[in-house]
């Protein structure tokens, strides 16, 4: 099984790495059967690419790509940064999810959608002290199936704002 | 001189008052259309994740409607000219819908710049915006558009300030029409609480959004 990690592509996030590749969170994932873990570092300075073999996990680190969605697809759990763009991707495919709000980046409001969005059962909000315990406790089964866009409504309200008959 | 300013400076609040969207009843604003007239639509494309959800919320739209289309975006931001040219390709199918462009205005600031460098930087911004939605549209006879959608961040303030410049001095200006993004759960970002009484519709997705009382519409998730 295969768990990917995203931090977003503008902001650097390198305590979110530094947590995932620590002997406790790899040795969380390895019990719970993931074999495989690859992890988009973005724009870090400490971290780059890299290949191998760490606590019974083939780890694949990189900084970017133009899209993510190959990845995501390919992962049975997704661990993100808060980014409403990453959560919602990772939602509407479905994928389990867990959200890790950047600390650095209070003031840009990320927790307060990963929180909403944890009170709906869509996703699990955690914080880099508690990953490991978040990914042992983790039920993807108690998750609930994120809605489908529904285009018809913006739509609807464009057309209405510019007069066309119904 | 400076009673002739204050005069001047008079009229132009007295013109803005009546443009005010909160002033009008939605029955002489909006004229009607038949459903085959094509009206041509501007989006602000705001990079990252506002560009994810500007593409989705036009996901749906009637292709034949709006066009042509003009996807506007920050100066140097080469991910959302892709993905508008990607999006076109897989939404425009017909000749008859196919026709967009692509505009390139400077960033009114950059991620992190130095509040005292914003100005200039800013100002270089606004005389693109100007020179697109007020003085192109005088010079060509052409407006700029007819509807312009923007999602936020900053450059959008200035977009649609240019359009209500071009509306004080009755040239022909786009509908305005703002989407507060997906990740706003709380509290409005800083270009929703300054747009919020200008723009024709101003739109949220959590309905905790609107407990202030004030101007805006929930009408559920839109992306």
């Amino acid at each position: 099984m295969r768990a990917f990690v995203t931090v977003g592509a503008t902001a650097e996030f390198d305590l979110l790495v530094e947590s995932i590749i620590s002997s406790n969170v790899l040795e969380a994932l390895q019990k719970k059967g993931y074999d495989e873990l690859v992890i988009q570092v973005g724009p870090s300075t400490r971290f780059g690419v890299l290949s191998e073999q760490r606590e019974g996990i083939s780890l694949d680190m990189w900084k970017l790509k133009p899209t993510l969605k190959d990845d995501f697809e390919k992962s049975d759990l997704i661990i993100s940064h808060a980014g409403s763009g990453s959560i919602l991707d990772a939602l509407r495919l479905h994928k389990p999810l867990i959200v890790v709000p950047n600390p650095a980046l209070l003031d840009n409001h990320q927790s307060e959608l990963a929180l909403a969005l944890e009170k709906r059962r869509f996703l699990k909000s955690t914080t880099i002290s508690g990953l490991a315990a978040t990914i042992k406790a983790f039920d993807p089964q108690a998750l609930l199936p994120f809605p489908k866009v529904d285009g018809a409504k913006f739509r609807s309200i464009l057309d209405e704002e510019m007069g066309y008959e119904p | 001189m400076l009673s002739l300013f204050l005069v001047l400076f008079l009229v132009v609040v007295f013109r803005l008052y009546l443009i005010l969207p909160s002033r009008k009843s939605k029955s002489d604003v909006v004229p009607t259309r038949s459903r085959n007239s094509q009206c041509h639509l501007a989006v602000f494309l705001g990079s990252g994740g506002h560009t994810s959800e500007a593409l989705t919320l036009l996901s749906s739209i009637y292709f034949e409607r709006y066009t042509p289309r003009t996807y506007i975006v920050s100066q140097g931001d080469t991910l959302s000219i892709e993905r508008a040219r990607a999006f076109e390709e897989s939404k425009a199918k017909s000749k008859k819908n196919d026709e967009y462009r692509i505009l390139e205005i400077p960033r009114a600031r950059r991620v992190h710049q130095f509040l005292l460098t914003t100005p200039p930087t800013a100002l270089r911004s606004a005389i693109t915006c100007i020179y697109h939605v007020c003085l192109l549209p005088v010079i060509t006879g052409r407006p700029f558009a007819d509807i312009l959608l923007v999602n936020g961040p900053g450059t959008c303030v200035i977009l649609c300030a240019a359009a209500y410049a071009s509306r004080l001095c009755f040239i022909p200006s786009p509908r305005l029409i703002y989407v507060e993004s997906f990740a706003r759960v709380d509290s409005l970002s800083l270009s929703g609480r300054i747009l919020r009484p200008f723009v024709d519709r101003f739109l949220v997705q959590w309905p905790e959004l609107l407990k202030d009382g004030g101007r805006g519409e929930y009408r559920g998730w839109l992306v």
